[in-house]
């Protein structure tokens, strides 16, 4: 089989029966536009609201079909202004279409509308439904959303829910059947699990973990973690800032499959912006520090009996350390330390090789060397090319790190050329004074 | 002038050379006469003379080429204990080149080590004890473990008084022909606590600026060793900006290159001079101290500087 095809396009059900879940819905809706032959009705329009993946536009799709409606649909990439609205408006207030077919207006997505873009967009909706002859049926994620509060009144409302394992096991089988696919069920409920009722995630899901086989078991879905692992950590966070409960707070930290290092850097980094009171703040850190010091001992000794000291600290302590601030929502962000790790890399490895010749050459550690001796180098490569440039033979610096040692003071000026331009005419002397050694 | 590291050109060869840590000086001096040693172990802060009373040793037992009866590594820098176990193996393994039976193997920073790399250090250092004497060089023996300390004689290395520093230091003008002003000289030995390497590192830089080494150029090299940056830093926590102290903090550690001690003691020396309630000083220098000794144990500078810094955000302001 082709991998190009998306199965949910592939697979997309043509007619209601082939729709999985919420049944009562589709009943609903099938039977709100059967009406429609008998003339317009009381609400002119309907409104399908539910989660994504639901089957909201497929139903709409579906029905029109089996009724032999046209589907006429305006959805979210499509130009939804106040002009555009009024001329398919214009066209829906007659009844048929010029082939004598009954139409249906498909707005999808209307909870998308951009009210700053698409100015005007929400009353051109409204006159539509006023002067329509045909349906109208416009999708929502969320019915509660104020941009179309004012449409709910005007709309018969039919909720669409998350699909059930059940129903979307089946669904499922029905389709791996079509394929010619073995898949276990255990391995079509973990993609369930994993999507939460979405069907075009779990398609999705489904068509990805296969990449093309043709048998599905539960090693193949290993990847699908990740995104549940961000969410997983987000929820652990939330519950060690704001549940104040110790043993909450340590347990929040199984449900999270990350290393107990990682995650005490996501609390790290994250503690002064949930804890946003002072003293709290202070309590949270001097926790984390009293855990990071179960870890030096631990690492230096390998008690790791030691451990559930240093774990209890990290999570419960920081949790009961809220007391003075208030609740309130601040999203979680990415240890910063990690990542400036990761950038400041080059630089740590040029002072370490750096250090490394001075270490050589007057018998100190790279350390000692970097922390004690670098900070007057970069002053005397700063000031004086002629000292500079025997000390750059002396501990044989090359081109590279000499630039380095005279570019460190203004880190910002850098890549500035002019200090280049320097380095390359001090060095003439250098060598002419290397070579008369 | 002469160009290269004054460190290096200035340090004694001899025993004979060596002006300091005089009693130290003796006993050792009784081994390259007796050529007989025990393992030794150096103890002593930074700059004191440690590295240098081994080579010297190493120097008057063996002679003009005592480099190939000398092996220096590094704690720090040597990757586990498995990598010292060879080189060790290997150095001990080779004949010596001189009338005495052992050879020497310098093992400096040795309090890096862990606990177990120590462990496995002692058995290495019985193994070797007919062809190879340990001196393991340290800032605090209590790091290192019992059974090694047993095995060693033991020597502090005390801080240079400040009278030992100023005569080397105007020695050292003298011989690169600098006018070292005796303000210079005391801003110096003020800078350097004891620590020779780093009054003649300081000295140097200053002269790199201009031949007149005076406190002003003094004070100017001090300067630019430590990045504005800290003052900055510690001016964010006390107005309560833990976020943005914490942000130069990370700059500070991570692209500077400043070591956690490094800052520390700054923020100790500016908290001194502050403007605030002396009481709260002391609860200050407190948590510094407490700062400090964390990371002698070992503690990641970042977090423990951060809790620092908490510290410090939460005080009360009403020193403006």
């Amino acid at each position: 089989m082709s991998m190009g095809t998306p199965w949910t396009t592939k697979h997309r059900p043509k007619t209601l029966k082939d729709i999985a879940g919420n049944e009562k819905a589709r009943d609903q809706f099938r039977t709100w536009l059967e009406s429609w032959h008998k003339g317009p009705r009381e609400k002119k329009a309907a409104l399908l609201y539910g989660p994504a993946g639901t089957g909201k536009t497929v139903t709409v799709e579906a029905v029109a079909h089996d009724l032999g409606f046209d589907l006429i649909e305006v959805n979210a990439s499509d130009h939804r202004n106040e002009a555009s609205l009024n001329k398919i408006a214009g066209s829906a207030a007659t009844e048929r279409d010029l082939f004598g077919r009954n139409k249906i207006i498909l707005l999808d997505e209307i909870d998308g509308i951009n009210l700053r873009e698409d100015q005007g967009a929400i009353s051109a909706v409204i006159g539509m439904i006023a002067v329509t002859g045909s349906p109208i049926v416009m999708t929502a994620n969320d019915i509660w959303n104020p941009r179309i509060s004012s449409l709910r009144s005007r709309c018969l409302p039919i909720e669409f829910k998350r699909l059930g394992v059940r129903e979307s096991v089946q669904y499922l089988e029905k389709l791996c059947q079509a394929e010619g696919i073995e898949a276990d069920v255990s391995a079509l409920r973990a993609i369930y699990d994993h999507n939460k009722g979405d069907m075009r995630s779990i398609i999705n899901d489904l068509q990805t973990a296969l990449a093309g086989k043709k048998k599905l078991t539960l090693n193949d879905l290993e990847w699908l973690g990740w995104r549940d692992r961000q969410e997983a950590i987000f929820n652990a966070l939330g519950t060690i800032f704001s549940s104040r409960n110790v043993l909450k707070s340590v347990r929040a930290m199984d449900t999270v499959d990350m290393d107990y290092k990682m995650l005490y850097e996501w609390i790290y980094e994250n503690a002064p912006l949930q804890l946003t009171d002072k003293t709290d703040l202070l309590h949270a850190i001097d926790s984390l520090a009293r855990a990071d010091i179960y870890f030096a001992r631990i690492n230096k000794s390998q008690a790791w009996r030691l451990l559930p000291y240093a774990l209890d600290m990290m999570t419960g302590g920081v949790s009961t350390s809220r007391v003075r601030t208030k609740p309130s929502w601040t999203p979680m962000r990415f240890p910063q330390r990690i990542m400036k790790l990761s950038s400041t890399r080059g630089i740590r490895e040029m002072r370490n090789t750096i250090g490394a010749k001075i270490g050589s050459s007057i018998h100190a550690s790279v350390r000692t060397s970097v922390s004690d001796v670098l900070p007057y180098l970069r002053i005397i490569f700063e000031s004086n090319s002629e000292m500079a440039n025997g000390i750059a033979d002396y501990l044989k610096l090359d081109d590279e790190m000499i630039t380095f040692l005279r570019g460190q003071e203004s880190k910002e000026k850098k890549s500035i050329p002019r200090s280049k331009k320097t380095v390359s005419k001090d060095r003439k002397p250098r060598r002419r004074k290397a070579s008369s050694l | 002038m002469e160009s290269t590291m004054w460190v290096e050109k200035y340090r004694p060869k001899t025993l004979g050379e060596m002006r300091n840590q005089t009693e130290i000086v003796q006993r050792l001096r009784r081994f390259a006469e007796s050529k007989t040693m025990p393992h030794c172990l150096f103890a002593g802060p930074a700059g004191t003379g440690k590295t240098t009373a081994a080579l010297c040793l190493a120097h008057d037992l063996f002679g003009e080429r005592y480099l190939d009866a000398f092996l220096e590594l590094n704690a720090s820098d040597e990757r586990g204990i498995e990598v010292i176990r060879t080189k060790v193996k290997d150095f001990a393994r080779a004949a010596t080149i001189s009338d005495v039976p052992f050879k020497i193997l310098v093992l400096d920073e040795a309090d890096h080590m862990t606990k177990d790399a120590q462990h496995a250090l002692r058995r290495t250092m019985e193994r070797y004890t007919d062809t190879c004497r340990f001196i393991l060089s340290c800032n605090y023996s209590g790091e290192i473990i019992e059974p090694i300390q047993s095995r060693c004689a033991l020597f502090r290395f005390i801080p240079l008084k400040h009278q030992d520093v100023t005569d080397l230091l105007n020695e050292l003008a003298i011989k690169e022909k600098l006018k070292l002003e005796a303000s210079g000289v005391v801003a110096l030995v003020e800078v350097a606590e004891g620590d020779l390497r780093k009054a003649t590192n300081a000295l140097q830089a200053a002269a790199s600026m201009g031949n007149a080494i005076t406190e002003e150029s003094v004070c100017q090299v001090v300067g630019r060793t430590k990045p504005k940056e800290i003052a900055e830093m510690i001016d964010l926590a006390l107005k309560g900006e833990f976020l943005k102290a914490r942000d130069k903090l990370r700059s500070l550690l991570l692209e500077y290159g400043l070591s956690g001690p490094d800052i520390v003691r700054q923020i100790h020396s500016e908290i001194l001079k502050m403007n605030m309630p002396e009481r709260s000083k002391i609860v200050l220098v407190d948590a510094v101290g407490e700062t400090d000794s964390r990371l002698t144990q070992g503690a990641t500078e970042e977090i423990q500087l951060s809790a620092l810094l908490a510290k410090l955000s939460s005080l009360p302001l009403e020193q403006g």
